[in-house]
């Protein structure tokens, strides 16, 4: 539990008590309200810790001693009321000054305390002890605050009292307390100019507009938001078209060159002697440079989306292929490495690389993605050469990045 | 700040309040130990240093109780002094009393001085019943303030103090301080005289405390008024049998009254038997009184003659008399020691028994001081025994340097037999004043 207390009305008790020639005492109106504080930390999920904080507006003093109790220490209630009037039902505590004495409670005290309690009504009543100490000479002179709460069991007795803004203010923030000003003046000024600022239903009229242009706001952000999905849809749309045309356009090749392999078989057949090897070179060739198409547009694919599946659709069907190619470069031929070789090998080693980024994407996509992509990038730069070779069948390509020296396998 | 005297506090208190105060201070007494009186100390005021004069309206109220001191503030207000105070009971936070319960708060009256001391009083019980309920946490010294509640001897006399609970081996204490219904009155008065100050009531209070709940250590100890004290022949005369282990109060209180009533009754029947033994002396050596102790009955002088010597005999009547058996100083009155004292010589041992009444006592000293004639012929074997029959030979010698006996041969043989002592030199040599101071004495 804490209190607080707000200068000003500290100050005013003070005033009362100090100027009074004897001891002094009288009643604390305030409210009391409860804070919930929730903390998130790594440990543990959350915890919500409730506080009772009461905090004290306004104080109403007794004019004399004993004016509301008598010698034995019952409480009149009807005197009570009379002091208090209609702000019977504010009341969280009271408080007492003596000069010279502990700072206990005394036998009286205790004894209204508990009346009061029980006549207001109020659980934790409060009570203020205020003792002002003065040395024998009167050079120093102390006061003494100290806030009881009686009713609870006598080891946490006391509570805290803070005071706002009562210290060093230029390194700690002035603090706005939520003290609700309870004063007729400002209640009827603000009754009358408050129609400037407030609407008929007691809001900030700027709230309201600052309100409407969030609201616009966020209509706007909603219409654009459908926008944005409409013109995904249909760039989807067209994405697929893109690829169905490219589907026929391999098709279309496809059958061209089977077709064109067929005659060479059939020429191949008349001259058995001569182009076998390079025939089957060729054969192995043209498989070679069948199967690289078919890759080409696998690469090409994954740059343009980001479908694994189509990645790893694709590979099986080439990479057998491409394994059981023969590796005619193992017989030396010098000067010519063969591109298709090349190729292969660039075909074997960009297969081989794009199986490990097949087993490798479904650990890492981000990296293997990039990585792919820049390797489709390199491969990209290889295909047009390839697809010039493809064109100029028999020329061969004197570099590739792999950097394999690979002798043709006859010229 | 350190005790006030009384007439410095009430100096110092506002004028309205001195009354109530001076009931307090002169004629406080409260509770059973009525021997040490209400302190007070630490006056302060509660009002503004602007206010003038003696203002002091709240101060420090120091009681004795069952042994320990209670130390309460007491708050007036010099402004309305018509007010009743209030209270703060120091270390005792729990003590809440009722305050129907006391009559002097609910209808107080400022214009009675004896009303705080009164208030006060009521306090005192209130915080009586408040320790006896904290016995409730040990059922051992519950029982034995039950036992002790239902017996009307003490039961209205008791002050119980119930110590807090040691926090740290959970042992609780308590100390009992019972007042002893021993009756005091008939001690003769003269025996109660040492005292400067007002001895005040005589009391005997028995203070038992227990350091354990199971009362296995139990300390008890006698608190008797000064002047009772004295009377019995001071602290060392009275020993309480320790506490038995496994016993309880009921049983022990009474064993430690009757005790203390056995030594107040032989003491008062000393009295009275040496008053008739100085009767019946002084019946029997009538003349031959010089002085007597005429109220106390304690010391006895006589001039006595035997054979035209006069000697003095003191008889010193002991405390524990017919018990203790009276001293017989036997002085010669003319002669001195070498310090320069009446040569004495005291006897302890002589014929006597403690069942003689008055009457038999004179005389068997009578018979036993005259005692020496029978054996003239042989001074020497009574030479220590009988008193006079020595003192006989220095009368003789006193003759002797006075002209007479010169030629005596018993005398020479006396002189030679190197008798005690530096008293012929003294005789020699301060011959005048021997003869000056023999006739003053007579």
């Amino acid at each position: 539990m804490a209190a607080s207390i707000s200068g000003y009305t500290f100050s005013s008790v003070c005033y009362h008590s100090a100027n009074s020639n004897s001891d002094h005492e009288g009643f604390l109106l305030g409210e009391v309200r409860q804070e919930e504080t929730l903390s998130i930390s790594d440990s543990h999920i959350g915890s919500s810790e409730f506080l009772n904080v009461i905090e004290v507006h306004n104080h109403e003093p007794c004019t004399q001693l004993f004016s509301f109790y008598d010698y034995a220490g019952n409480v009149n209630e009807e005197n009570l009321n009379r002091i208090l009037k209609d702000r019977r039902k504010n009341v969280i505590g009271w408080y007492r000054f003596r000069r010279n004495t502990q700072q206990q409670m005394s036998f009286r005290e205790q004894v209204i305390h508990k009346q009061l309690t029980h006549i207001l009504g109020i659980p934790d009543l409060v009570f203020l002890l205020f003792s002002f100490i003065s040395t024998a000479n009167s050079s120093t002179h102390a006061l003494e605050y100290v806030l009881f709460r009686p009713n609870r069991n006598k080891y946490n007795q006391r509570i805290s009292l803070s005071i706002p803004n009562l210290g060093n203010t230029s390194q700690q923030e002035y603090k706005v307390s939520s003290v609700p000003n309870t004063s007729k003046n400002y209640t009827s000024v603000i009754k009358e100019h408050g129609t400037e600022f407030f609407d008929k239903d007691g809001v900030m009229k700027d709230i309201r507009a600052i309100f409407q242009v969030y609201s616009a706001l966020q209509e706007r952000v909603q219409a654009v938001c459908c926008e944005v999905d409409q013109s995904e849809r249909v760039k989807e749309k067209i994405q697929e078209e893109v690829n169905k045309l490219k589907e026929e356009i391999t098709l279309r090749k496809r059958n061209s060159a089977e077709e064109e392999r067929r005659l060479q078989e059939a020429a191949a057949v008349m001259l058995p002697d001569n182009s076998a090897l390079p025939d089957s070179s060729h054969s192995s060739l043209t498989q070679v440079v069948l199967s690289g198409p078919s890759v080409e547009p696998s690469l090409e694919r994954p740059v343009n989306s980001s479908s694994p599946p189509i990645y790893s659709t694709t590979l099986p069907p080439d990479s057998p292929s491409a394994i059981l190619l023969p590796r005619p470069q193992a017989v030396g031929s010098p000067g010519h490495p063969s591109p298709s070789l090349g190729l292969g090998n660039g075909d074997g080693s960009s297969s081989d690389s794009l199986n490990r980024q097949a087993t490798g994407q479904e650990d890492q996509e981000d990296d293997d993605e990039d990585s792919s992509e820049y390797e489709n990038l390199v491969s990209e730069q290889l295909q047009p050469p390839s697809l010039t070779e493809t064109v100029l069948l028999g020329r061969p390509a004197t570099l590739w990045p792999d950097g394999d020296a690979h002798s043709p396998p006859g010229s | 700040m350190n005790s006030l005297s009384p007439e410095v506090a009430l100096s110092r208190i506002s004028p309205e309040l001195r009354p109530l105060l001076c009931s307090v201070v002169r004629d406080g007494r409260v509770g059973l130990d009525s021997s040490s009186c209400l302190r007070i100390t630490d006056l302060k005021s509660g009002c503004t240093s602007l206010m003038p004069g003696p203002c002091c309206d709240r101060f420090k109220l120091h009681i004795p109780y069952a042994g320990e001191t209670l130390k309460w503030d007491i708050i007036f207000n010099a402004i309305d002094p018509e007010l009743p105070p209030d209270f703060i009971f120091g270390e005792d936070a729990d003590f809440l009393p009722e305050p129907s319960e006391l009559a002097h708060l609910v209808s107080w009256d400022a214009g009675k001085p004896e009303c705080l001391l009164q208030l006060v009083k009521e306090l005192l019980q209130q915080y009586h019943l408040y320790q006896c309920q904290r016995l409730r946490d040990s059922s051992r010294l519950l029982f034995e303030y039950g036992s002790l509640l239902e017996d009307p001897n003490y039961g209205h006399s008791m002050e119980i103090y119930a110590g807090r609970k040691n926090s740290w081996t959970g042992e609780f204490s308590a100390r009992f301080l019972l007042k002893l219904p021993v009756d005091f009155s008939n001690i003769p008065v003269y025996l109660l005289k040492d005292t400067a100050l007002d001895p005040g009531e005589d009391v005997a209070l028995l203070s038992v405390s227990f350091e354990d709940a199971e009362a296995t250590q139990v300390f008890p100890k006698l608190y008797l008024s000064p002047s009772i004290e004295h009377a019995l022949g001071g602290s060392s005369a009275l020993h309480i049998p320790a506490f038995p282990s496994g016993g309880c109060l009921i049983d022990y209180v009474p064993q430690v009254c009757q005790l203390l009533t056995n030594k107040v009754q032989y003491v008062i029947q000393g009295y009275h038997k040496r008053r008739e033994y100085i009767a019946a002396f002084l019946s029997h050596f009538g003349m031959g009184v010089v002085e007597y102790d005429a109220v106390g009955f304690t010391k006895l002088t006589l001039l006595l003659m035997w054979k035209d010597f006069c000697f003095l005999v003191h008889v010193d009547l002991p405390l524990y008399f017919p018990r203790d058996q009276p001293t017989l100083t036997f002085q010669s009155i003319y002669h001195f020691t070498s310090s320069g004292q009446l040569y004495s010589q005291v006897q302890k041992s002589y014929p006597y028994s403690p069942r003689w009444d008055g009457n038999e006592m004179a005389k068997r000293a009578n018979v036993y001081i005259s005692n020496t004639g029978l054996e003239k012929s042989q001074p020497q074997s009574h030479f220590k025994t009988s008193f006079p029959q020595f003192f006989l030979r220095f009368q003789f010698f006193s003759r002797f340097l006075n002209g007479d006996y010169l030629e005596d041969e018993q005398l020479r043989k006396l002189v030679n037999a190197k008798i005690p002592l530096a008293n012929f030199n003294a005789l020699t040599n301060n011959k005048k004043s021997f003869v000056t101071v023999f006739i003053n004495l007579y």
